[in-house]
């Protein structure tokens, strides 16, 4: 029920919480209901007919629909069912939390009003310094009794003399006074505490943690009261580089759409990974459809946790999808990693070095010929790439197979397949993940649409007039390698 | 193990669609809607209640010999899948819960959705227990509640019979 524009002022005053209908349960933060009192039962629920309508009998009550916590169980009912958060600020007001809270605020109210007085002669002061964090830095360079003082500070004190004066604090009651008051903290939770049996029956860290106006007793889950639901802002994000809005959410509370929304998913192309040995058939160009309109994030390729043998080479493809209406031209990079000393990697990631070329995305493709498949150019693989970590029999596996697998294997439409090689060391463990530098350049018609700026990740390089080049870093994640020796049996 | 032998009885005010996968001795009470592509699998027989409501793709298994006795007024909600040998009356059972054949509910308990109730050792659950969230908590409800929703419960049970024969084949029972 997130549903109004809030005053600033009222905000304030409501301390972010919402003035009206809206709480959240205790017990599992779940959005309350309020719902009116039950009829009186019949004798028998069952042989009655159908009752006509339930009429909103008074007293209304706070009700929970997921764990079924109702505020009757704590003694809150309402006489009508509007205005609740008036009739329950009274509950609020009176908590000693809150009391204290205000006192505190009194306290130093007129020392934030001297210290503003004070930033206002020195307007060199940093923006983020406004009149509390100003006040609680210069109670916090206080001097501590008995402990020594820090020589440099004192000409700074000297300076801000009436800064540094605030009267000590007399809290409203003293500290460990509470239990007497039956206010939690004393005696009566530890021997509640000491006589405890299940875990139950403690409210946990979380409620405590977001009931901050709790009263009494902070330990009995029944003494939770209902809170008010904390209001949510919406905020647009803007380019660090160049303020440019890059998204910007609508007015409207009710509203989840977006008046500007510039993701990075529509204009970088498309990654999907498949293993040919795990997955049934490679991806298909309707997949990959799919998977475009979806908006899929192009870092969220995991297709699925498969297990590798050790010591063993597997392909896989990685197919990429043009989301743009021009041209690209993809360069793709494995980084390696740095492994700690004497330590080969796991595994060996082979990928084609050489520039490929994905077709420009259109509404409607025309199925004419496709393009003819792209002739190995198995000269060009980085042959140093992940070389060295190998042994001498696992490159000669290498440089069979590498053949058939590694490069451009099928170019249709606007998605281009490459093929690439994954060889896993004879005592390799863990994930076969790797990081993967994606480069590509394309050429654009228009000087307008260059509002790809954004990702942190990206980094925009003005290569020629018109040529943009962006690249990327993204994760792929091929699956888990299985020790041979566990799984030795099963091959 | 010998084959099932089917036999289903169907009380004529009952709506079973006939795109459900039923096996075993099943008898449904008046009243009760059975979605399509439900399931109940009876390996002992099966009575089901009157009133109730078990929606797509929620499966009932009994694996015991003894009779399942399935109460009055029970939700089974899409997805869910019971094997507790009792259900009394007026409980809910949420989206994709599910229950184990250890466990036995008694009238107003409702488990959450997607909650997992599997105790090792054989357990009932007493009237208005309620199981909700992630790691499947239990606590009791105050029942407080209970006459309206009994009334929704009804009145949703009634516009299913009347809507689903419009857009169903519905299944008879054998002597039907």
């Amino acid at each position: 029920m997130r549903c109004h524009k809030v005053p600033s002022a009222s905000v304030r005053a409501e301390k972010n919480r919402c003035a009206r209908n809206c709480f959240l349960c205790p017990l599992c933060r779940n959005t309350l209901s309020v719902v009116p009192s039950d009829p009186p039962e019949p004798e028998d629920p069952r042989l009655s007919p159908i009752a006509t309508s339930t009429i909103g009998e008074p007293p209304f009550f706070l009700y929970c629909n997921f764990c079924r916590w109702d505020s009757a169980d704590v003694g809150i009912v309402f006489d009508k069912p509007t205005g609740l958060a008036v009739q329950l600020q009274k509950y609020e007001d009176s908590a000693p939390d809150t009391l204290e809270f205000e006192r505190l605020k009194e306290h130093f109210e007129q020392f934030i009003r001297v210290s503003n007085a004070v930033a206002s002669n020195h307007p060199t002061g940093s923006n983020h310094m406004n009149s509390i964090t100003a006040a609680a830095s210069s109670v916090l360079s206080r001097d501590i009794p008995g402990v020594a003082k820090y020589s440099g500070r004192k000409s700074k004190s000297d300076k801000h003399n009436n800064r540094d004066e605030v009267p000590p604090y007399r809290s409203r009651f003293e500290a460990g006074a509470n239990g007497i008051l039956g206010q939690g903290g004393g005696e009566n939770d530890v021997s509640f505490l000491a006589t405890l049996e299940d875990i139950s029956e403690v409210q946990t860290l979380e409620q405590r943690s977001i009931s901050k106006f709790s009263d009494n007793s902070v330990t009995v889950p029944s003494d939770l009261r209902p809170l008010r639901i904390p209001l949510h802002s919406k905020k647009s994000k803007r380019c660090p580089s160049c303020r440019h809005i890059l998204i910007k959410p609508e007015q409207k509370a009710q509203s989840v759409k977006y008046k500007i929304k510039l993701v990075a998913v529509n204009y970088l192309p498309a990654i999907t990974v498949t293993l040919p040995s795990f997955a049934p058939p490679a991806p298909t160009l309707d997949k990959l459809k799919r998977s475009l309109t979806a908006k899929q994030n192009p870092e969220d390729e995991k297709t699925g946790p498969f297990q590798m043998q050790a010591g063993k080479t597997y392909p896989f493809h990685i197919a990429l999808t043009n989301p743009l209406y021009d041209l690209i031209t993809v360069k793709l990079s494995v980084q390696r990693t740095a492994q700690p000393t004497g330590k080969r990697p796991a595994f060996a990631v082979s990928l084609p070095a050489a520039a490929f070329p994905i077709a420009a995305y259109a509404e409607a493709w025309e199925y004419e010929d496709d393009d003819e498949m792209f002739d190995n150019e198995t000269d060009d693989i980085d042959e140093l790439l992940e070389m060295r970590g190998l042994s001498p029999p696992e490159r000669e596996v290498r440089a069979k197979t590498r053949n058939k697998t590694v490069g451009v294997l099928e170019k249709k439409a606007n998605t281009t397949v490459i093929g690439g090689e994954v060889v896993i060391g004879k005592d390799g463990r863990g994930d076969v993940k790797f990081n993967m530098l994606v480069s590509y350049t394309y050429r654009s018609d228009d000087i307008g649409s260059s509002e790809v700026e954004g990702g942190a990740s990206k980094t925009p390089k003005a290569l020629a007039l018109e040529t943009k080049t962006f690249s990327f870093y993204t994760v792929v994640d091929l699956g888990v390698i299985v020790p041979k020796d566990e799984s030795g049996s099963n091959i | 193990m010998p084959p099932i032998k089917d036999k289903f009885t169907i009380h004529s005010k009952a709506v079973v669609c006939q795109d459900v996968d039923l096996k075993g001795d099943i008898t449904i009470g008046a009243g009760t809607v059975v979605h399509p592509k439900a399931t109940i699998l009876a390996i002992g027989p099966i009575v089901i209640g009157q009133n109730c409501i078990v929606e797509e793709s929620a499966i009932i298994v009994n694996r015991r010999k003894e009779i399942m006795r399935i109460g009055d007024d029970n939700l089974f909600e899409i997805g869910c899948r019971v094997e507790s040998p009792s259900i009394g009356n007026a409980n809910t059972i949420s989206t994709r819960a599910r229950l184990h054949h250890t466990v036995r509910l008694t009238s107003y308990c409702v488990v959450g959705p997607g909650c997992l109730v599997a105790p090792i050792q054989d357990e009932t659950f007493e009237d208005f227990t309620v199981v909700y969230g992630a790691s499947s908590e239990y606590r009791l409800w105050s029942g407080r509640g209970k006459v309206q929703e009994m009334d929704l419960r009804r009145k949703h049970a009634e516009y299913l019979r009347e809507m689903l024969p419009k857009f169903n084949r519905l299944r008879r029972g054998d002597n039907a």
